[in-house]
Formats: structure tokens, sequence, C-alpha cells
């Protein structure tokens, strides 16, 4: 085993020399094609910092994936071992990041990150260097595609932010009866921008009406003035397409105004700070996510990461073990560990994850008609209510 | 007609917030000269103290408030001793003294963040009921009257000590002139460093009332930035200016959120505060340089 991490790490640095020297054919090296070849897949994402809990729950999860695809003879018969790199939560470390394992550690494809941002500022390395990516939380539409025309490398296995809108509004129309919705958003951020447009278009299109629309800005910490007027209006339902923080000081808010409407969500929701911070005034609120965590599907690998671990999974790991299997399956059918094949076989994936049923389809590179799970504040715990998704 | 005055006592209660945070700033300014951006780290601070005294401690809230109090009036005091003394001593420009406030206040955010209290958002227990007072259809909350009353008593108590004390007449003079007071046997020092702990008293005021009213984390200190514009917009280093200029800056957002569209807030806010800036450039209440606070 050290032996061939001494010759690997030889292999990188002459591949690296060589490359540096100016020497275009790394492959060449004789190193490396004596040894059973090791395939690497990069991952990137927040290891430090405030993201760092998701971007820690990320790699462990590849790694444990990882482990177990190599114990049972790897994949078309060769090991696969994950290069995990630090971005910080910033978009220009993500860069870096990308660029490195392609061009240093040659890696066939990239996993993460999960913030939207990071995802959508790798797209000219990944195209240049022709490597797909598959983010895993990363939910602005313009992961992958932009004005209209689909980024050739880019992938991912969440649903997107309009769709969790369009979620929300048939849930709360079609299953909950309700037909007066007012909305209370954050105008400076994309994703409850997003969130909002679709809410609103679906939730009119099926003929509710939206009493109230009114917008705050990231950093503010009172909202009764647009509560208030909220109020007045007479909403049966609020949608609050915001993070926990600002869900949690707006919902006590609306209850001390006397506000009773029923309160809903989007997945910046889940939080236990969420509970800690509002729990009666959140009570019988409804939140779309990405999965139900009791769901019988995500057991086992919930209970096998806390056996590795001793740690919670995070949102993220359950999507990243999606992405992991995305990624198996499109190398099994492409039968080979060509980047550019890879890619094309992720075009046409469809996989059963754990977080639902995976279709990528060819026009968005985004995972269509994915189930989202509605859930429910009762007693102050998360409560799944059942799968849902928009036609 | 009620949702009218219920927008009314929004912005009271979001004025009154702006009001402690801001005479701080402009306390500080009348004397000093300089815009106090650490202010906002202190009442952070503040707000730290008081949170903790009442989880890890089990304090009673009263306890609770004068630990927070007192320990955010010794932090100023601290600041003030560390960061602008010897800048002072030096008869350093005034753009190096906000350079070192800045720097105190990513400091203090920063020591918080990397700290084992983390970035995490806390909740006060709670004190005060939830259930808000009803008259005639307009809610008032407990903790908002609370803050009020404190708000008005501490700046009541302010005003006492600046005008009827003979260290208040010391600040007077001070803000008058700094080198003149000194020349006439004022105690300059001591006086700065009363201003200051009087500063961070108020902020630990503020801090802890803040938290109890939202929540606690590292970027409290960001909020300052609306007072410190309130105190502009009053009139910088006049405290009533301070406090009438936080009243109406509160009271203007939530009318233009009530009755216009919450997205004009912060620009008719703001458009109407470059217009009295350009009308008045000191302020509402601000009076000549040679004549304030």
């Amino acid at each position: 085993m050290s032996k061939r991490v001494v010759l690997l790490a030889l292999a990188t640095l002459l591949t690296l020399s060589l490359t540096l020297a100016g020497c275009s054919k790394p492959a060449d090296t004789p190193a490396e094609s004596k040894e059973p070849e090791v395939v690497k897949v990069g991952w990137i994402g927040s290891l430090t910092g405030d993201q760092a809990v998701w971007g820690t729950c990320e790699l462990n999860t590849v790694k444990m994936l990882f482990e177990d695809i190599n114990k049972n003879g790897g994949l078309l018969g060769k090991q696969i071992e994950v290069v995990g790199y630090d971005t910080r939560g910033d978009a220009t470390e993500a860069v870096n990041a990308v660029k490195r394992l392609t061009s240093q550690d040659k890696v066939v494809a990239v996993i993460g990150p999960n913030a939207s941002g990071q995802a959508i500022s790798i797209s000219a390395v990944l195209e240049e260097m022709k490597v797909p990516d598959i983010a895993t939380v990363a939910t602005n539409p313009k992961v992958t595609v932009v004005d209209g025309k689909t980024k050739p490398f880019n992938f991912r296995v969440c649903f997107i932010d309009p769709y969790q809108g369009a979620v929300a509004a048939g849930y709360a129309y079609d299953v909950l009866g309700f037909k007066k919705a007012a909305i209370l958003y954050d105008v400076a951020d994309d994703y409850s921008q997003g969130l909002t447009e679709f809410f609103e278009k679906y939730f009119v299109e099926k003929g509710g009406e939206i009493v109230a629309k009114e917008a705050f800005k990231f950093g503010d910490v009172d909202f009764r003035p647009q509560l208030s007027k909220i109020k007045n209006a007479g909403p049966e339902v609020i949608f609050m397409p915001y993070f926990f923080k600002e869900v949690a000081l707006s919902a006590n808010q609306a209850r001390e105004l006397g506000i009773n409407a029923v309160l809903m969500g989007g997945d910046g929701w889940p939080s236990e700070v969420l509970l800690e911070m509002a729990k009666d005034a959140i009570e019988g609120s409804y939140f779309v996510n990405h999965l139900d965590f009791d769901d019988p599907d995500v057991q086992e690998f919930k209970a096998a990461y806390k056996a590795k671990y001793n740690l919670p999974v995070e949102l993220n790991g359950y999507l990243a073990y999606d992405a992991v299997q995305l990624l198996v399956d499109a190398i099994k059918r492409a039968n080979s560990f060509d980047p550019v094949a890879i890619r094309d076989a992720l075009e046409t994936a469809q996989v059963k994850g754990i977080t639902g049923q995976i279709n990528i389809s060819k026009d968005t590179h985004n995972p269509e008609g994915k189930d989202a799970a509605i859930i429910k504040i009762v007693d102050g715990q998360y409560v799944f209510q059942q799968k849902y998704s928009a036609k | 007609m009620s949702a009218f005055f219920q927008q009314l006592i929004n912005g009271l209660s979001i004025g009154s917030v702006y009001a402690l945070m801001a005479v701080g700033y402009s306390l500080v300014y009348s004397i000093m000269n300089f815009s106090n951006f650490a202010h906002g780290g202190v009442i952070m601070i503040g707000a730290y103290i008081g949170f903790f005294s009442m989880t890890a401690f089990k304090l009673p809230f009263t306890a609770a408030f004068c630990f927070a109090a007192f320990g955010a009036g010794i932090l100023a005091v601290a600041i003030e001793r560390i960061a602008y003394s010897p800048l002072r001593k030096r008869n350093a420009p005034f753009l190096y003294f906000i350079i070192s406030a800045m720097g105190v206040s990513i400091f203090l955010e920063n020591i918080i963040i990397a700290s084992p209290i983390g970035p995490t958002f806390r909740t006060y227990p709670r004190v005060f009921s939830a259930a808000p007072f009803n008259i005639g259809g307009v809610n008032i909350g407990r903790l908002d009257v609370t803050m009020f009353l404190i708000s008005a008593i501490s700046l009541a108590v302010l005003v006492f000590i600046i005008e009827k004390t003979r260290t208040g007449m010391g600040i007077r003079a001070s803000a008058y002139s700094l080198r003149a007071s000194a020349l006439m046997g004022v105690n300059t020092d001591r006086i700065i460093l009363i201003v200051f702990g009087m500063g961070g008293f108020l902020a630990g005021i503020a801090g802890i009332l803040f938290g109890m009213k939202y929540t606690v984390y590292p970027q409290i200190g960001n909020i300052t930035i609306k007072s410190f514009i309130a105190a502009v917009f009053g009139g910088l280093g006049s405290l009533p200016g301070a406090v009438i200029g936080s009243v109406l800056l509160g009271i203007i957002e939530t009318f233009t959120s009530g009755y216009l569209s919450s997205q004009f807030r912060d620009l008719i806010a703001f458009v109407l505060l470059i217009f009295i800036l350009v009308v008045r450039p000191k302020g509402l209440m601000g009076k000549i340089t040679e004549d304030k606070a």
C-alpha cells in the first residue's frame, strides 16, 4: 500500500514536472502505465467557514461510497479515489480548485459544490478542460442553463428554485385548499426571488389570488411593517421563501401581530435553529424539502454514515450520495473513464436515487419532475406529509 | 385607521432600537469628532453577555441587564485605551481613528465566530410574554413597551448627567473644544474615558434589548449602520438629534413599507436623508460645529 502511495506521489510529481516543462502528454510517463491505475474523481465544497458542516458531510459521504465500491471490485475493474478541495465558500477558490483537479489531478469528473454561486462560476473551466460536474444542492437555475443555453458540462441532482416555488403553490392550492396567499420575500436574493416568481405564477394559474406581496432585504430583522400590511390583506397562507433566521424572526413577528395564517417555505427552512428560535410560531407550517429524512429509502445510508463517522447526515450528504450514484451509472453505461463519454452518458441518465427518481433532461441537465417532500411542523418536529411533484 | 396606528407603533418600536444605538455614536462623536464604528461590535458583545448571563449562568433578567451594560461599558473603555488612546497621544489624523474603529469592529465579530461560541444564532429565553397588548385592534408587544421605557429612562439619565453634573459640564466643555478644556484644567483624558464608558453602557443596553427582541449573532453590529445614518440625519453630535433622527427614520421606513412598497423602503428613506443633508448639512438638530452638543 505505502509503496503504491509513494509511486503515485512520484508519478504525480513527474507528471507535474513534465507538464510544467511543456510536455503535452503526461500520460506517457512509464510509472503510471505499470501501476494498476486508480481513477480519480474530484470533489469541491466548503471544508472551512460557516458552510463547513455541509461540505464535510458531502466529502465524507463520497469517501464512504467509494470505499464500498472499491471493496466490491471497483468500477470497470479499477479502483476509484476522491480528491477533495476546500472552496471556503468562495467562487474564486472554487474555480482554482476545479483548475487544479482537471489539469493536475486529471480527474474524470467533479462532484459538488453545494452552493449555486460556486457552481455557476466553474463552468468555463469545466468546458475548457472538458470534464463534467455534478452539483449537489446548487438549486439556482443558472447552474446548468444560462440565457436559454445549456452548459455542456454542468449537471445536478437536486431540483431547482422555480420548481420548489411551483411545488409549494400546487400543494397550497390543490392539497391544502388555500385560495388567498401572501408572499414575503428577500428582494436581494436570487433564491428567494426564483421561488417567489414561480409560486406566484403557479398559484395564480391554478385560480388562486396573491393578496399581498412584500419584500425585505437581507440583513433586516424587523418585518412588522410588511407583515402588518399582509395582515390587512387577510391571506390564508403566507409563503416565506428564505432562510431559517429570517423565517424565525418573521414568523415570531407575524404571530405577535395576531396573524394566524399558515406559513409555507422552501428548503431554506430545515434547521435545528429554526425550531429553537420559533417553535411556537411555526407550529403547523409546511415547507418543501429535497427528501424525507424518515423515508425508508434513506435509512440504510443514514445508519451506515452514523456508524462510520458518528455524526448525523446533513441534507447535503443525501444529495452527494445521489451524485455518486449518478456518476457511477454514467461511467458504467459509457463503459469508459473518458470525461466526455461520461458527460454524454450523464445526459441520458435515469437513476433511482435515495432522494427520488433522477431523470436528467438533455435540455436542462436538471433532474426533471423530481419528487419533492412536503414536511409539516407538528409539535416542534419535522413530520413528513407526502411526496409531491409539480406538473 | 387601526392599520395606521399599528404601523405607527411598529415605526416607533423600530426607531427606539435605532435611538439607543445612535445616542452612543453621537456621544462619542461630540467629543472625539470621529464615527466610532466599533460601537456595533460593543453592542454585539453586550448582547452575548446578556445571553450567556441568562442561559449559562441562569441569572434573572435584571442581573443580566446590569452585566450587559457594565460589561459593554468596560469593553468600550478598553477599546479606547487600546485602539484610540495611542492615536490620540500622537495627534493622528481622524481617518486613522475611523480605520482603527473598523479594525476593532471586524476583530470583535471574528473573535466571536472563531471562538467556541461560533456563528450560530442564539435565542434569549423568553422573559416577557409573547402575547401583545391589544388596544383597539392595535397590537403592542410587551417587550416593545419595556424597550421603549428602558430607552427613555436611559436617555433621561444621560441627559441629566450631561446637563446637571460637574462631569457633565466637563463633557459639554470638551465637546465645545477638547484642547481649550484641557487648558482650562479639565481632565480631558478622564472625560474621554467617561464618555466611552457611557457610550458602551448604552451599547450594552441596546445589545441585550436587541438580542431579546430579535436574535443574537456575530453580525448584529451591521444593524448599527442604520443608527449611524439616523445619527447623521438628526445631526451628528447632538443627542436629541440622534433620538429624533432615529425615531423619524423608523417611522419613515415603516410608512414607506406600509403605504407604498417595501421595495422602496430604503430608497425613499435614503433619498430623504440625502435631501435633508443637502438642504441642512448639519442634520435636523445639528448646530454649527463651533456650537455642538
